[in-house]
């Protein structure tokens, strides 16, 4: 006998998150550094950020994190480095 | 009910579909039929549409709808559900932290202590093999909260879960008060609950220690025991304790005239050990206390020149529970290293705050 089924996974993730736009270009833009706060993710991003310098003369013009590890980033603080860069570098350390 | 359905040939061939969908934590699933949940829906006695919680990472949110049909898949019968609820209300409490704890390599359990009637009531087994198998309510009220994590929240393991090594509570960890054989007063009581109602208390558990001393009955020397796991190398943090004592423990415990409270206050001051131990294994890297505490270390979290596990007393939750017989107790450590995850308490089927 056929069986109906409802679905457990609940309603869609809500609208709200958007991808950001993709950049045509890295020349010369500002760069945020974002970690989670633990051991070796600044180490990481410092790497990373090196490679944005030195390839694609990008600025360095945020270092931050989130403040508790393990809670979600501060929805006020990503907010206020939107306004500051073109992009973010994220890390996660353990 | 508006949820998105599908229609499949026959049950059987419904659970190995729900297999194909990601949708079982490994375990095959009871297919969740409309008339299934529709009868969960009517124990609960709340609107389908209603939030019991969300994600606050992704802004997931889960009603009691979604929740009914993970409970089904799960095995629970109806009566169950309102025990389901009252623990996913516990993990939306901001202090239990669920992201974090359903995120993080650590790799927490929501370890489910259910205190008052309703332990009867719905058939809940609170005595021999307590975390093991072979209750349905104990198994399948645990299983609701894990499917829910990982249907409804997107929880999936080597995805958004990192846990390490995880633990089997991952699965199902849902236990029930010994009440019958405990000489203090219920849980429930004893974190300001009324007599007549049942609650769900949430705890993030990072695993599982035996406790063993089979031959004291000295009190304090049994709970040196406990003390001395609790203060392990592996385990010490200033986060948060779940201790279930044996019924033969605890009344050992209860022998010189020991309140839970006072239990309570020998394990926090005995569970501590040297701090230059913490550094010389690395456990401080930077040479402090490291507990990725929101508020940092607070004055008094040590005694003395002491490390303690947790910082009072009230951190230590306290339960009994499993068979008459046998010297084995459990230490669970709290899956955070420090202030991150807080244990909740719910009334069951009741709103004390309305």
């Amino acid at each position: 006998m056929p069986i109906e089924l409802l679905d457990p996974t609940g309603e869609p993730t809500p609208t709200g998150f958007i991808a950001a736009p993709r950049l045509s270009s890295l020349d010369g833009l500002r760069v945020g550094l974002f970690s989670n706060g633990k051991v070796n993710a600044d180490k990481l991003l410092r790497y990373t950020a090196e490679v944005f310098e030195r390839e694609a003369g990008c600025n360095i013009v945020v270092d931050s994190g989130k403040v508790n590890a393990s809670r979600i980033a501060e929805p006020q603080l990503l907010e206020r480095i939107a306004n500051d860069v073109d992009f973010l570098i994220t890390a996660v350390g353990d | 009910m508006t949820a998105k359905t599908h229609t499949l040939t026959d049950e059987l061939s419904a659970i190995d579909w729900c297999y194909e969908q990601g949708w079982t934590d490994g375990l095959p699933v009871v297919p969740p039929a409309r008339e299934r949940v529709e009868r969960f829906l009517m124990a609960a006695g709340r609107p389908p549409e209603e939030v019991v919680a969300r994600h606050p990472a992704t802004g997931r949110e889960c009603n009691v709808q979604s929740a009914a049909v993970n409970a089904v898949m799960a095995g629970c019968l109806p009566q169950y559900f309102p025990t389901v609820l009252a623990a996913l209300e516990g993990l939306n409490e901001d202090r239990y932290n669920f992201h974090g704890s359903t995120a993080s390599t650590g790799g927490s359990a929501p370890a489910i202590v259910v205190s008052g009637d309703i332990r009867d009531e719905i058939g809940m087994n609170a005595s021999v093999n307590v975390f093991g198998p072979g209750n349905r309510a104990n198994a399948t009220i645990g299983r609701a909260i894990r499917l829910i994590i990982m249907n409804i929240f997107q929880m999936i393991p080597g995805v958004s879960d990192r846990s390490t090594t995880g633990w089997p509570g991952k699965y199902a960890c849902c236990i029930a008060e010994n009440i019958l054989n405990s000489p203090w007063e219920p849980l429930h009581e004893s974190l300001g609950f009324p007599a007549e109602v049942s609650t769900a208390t949430v705890f993030a558990a990072s695993g599982f220690y035996n406790v063993e001393n089979h031959y004291t009955s000295d009190p304090e020397r049994l709970l040196d025991t406990f003390a001395d796991a609790m203060a392990s190398l592996g385990a010490l943090t200033d986060g948060q304790s779940l201790v279930v004592m044996s019924p033969e423990h605890a009344q050992i415990a209860a022998s010189g005239g020991m309140s839970k409270r006072d239990v309570q206050a020998y394990l926090f001051e005995h569970a501590s050990r040297d701090p230059d131990d913490m550094l010389s294994n690395g456990k401080w890297p930077s040479g402090q206390p490291s507990g990725q505490s929101q508020d940092g270390l607070a004055e008094g979290d040590r005694s003395g020149d002491r490390f303690h596990r947790g910082r009072s007393p009230e951190d230590i939750l306290l339960v009994v529970a499993g068979g008459e017989a046998g010297g084995h107790s459990a230490f669970l450590p709290s899956w955070s290293r420090g202030r991150n995850s807080i244990y909740q308490t719910k009334a069951i089927g009741v709103c004390l705050d309305c």
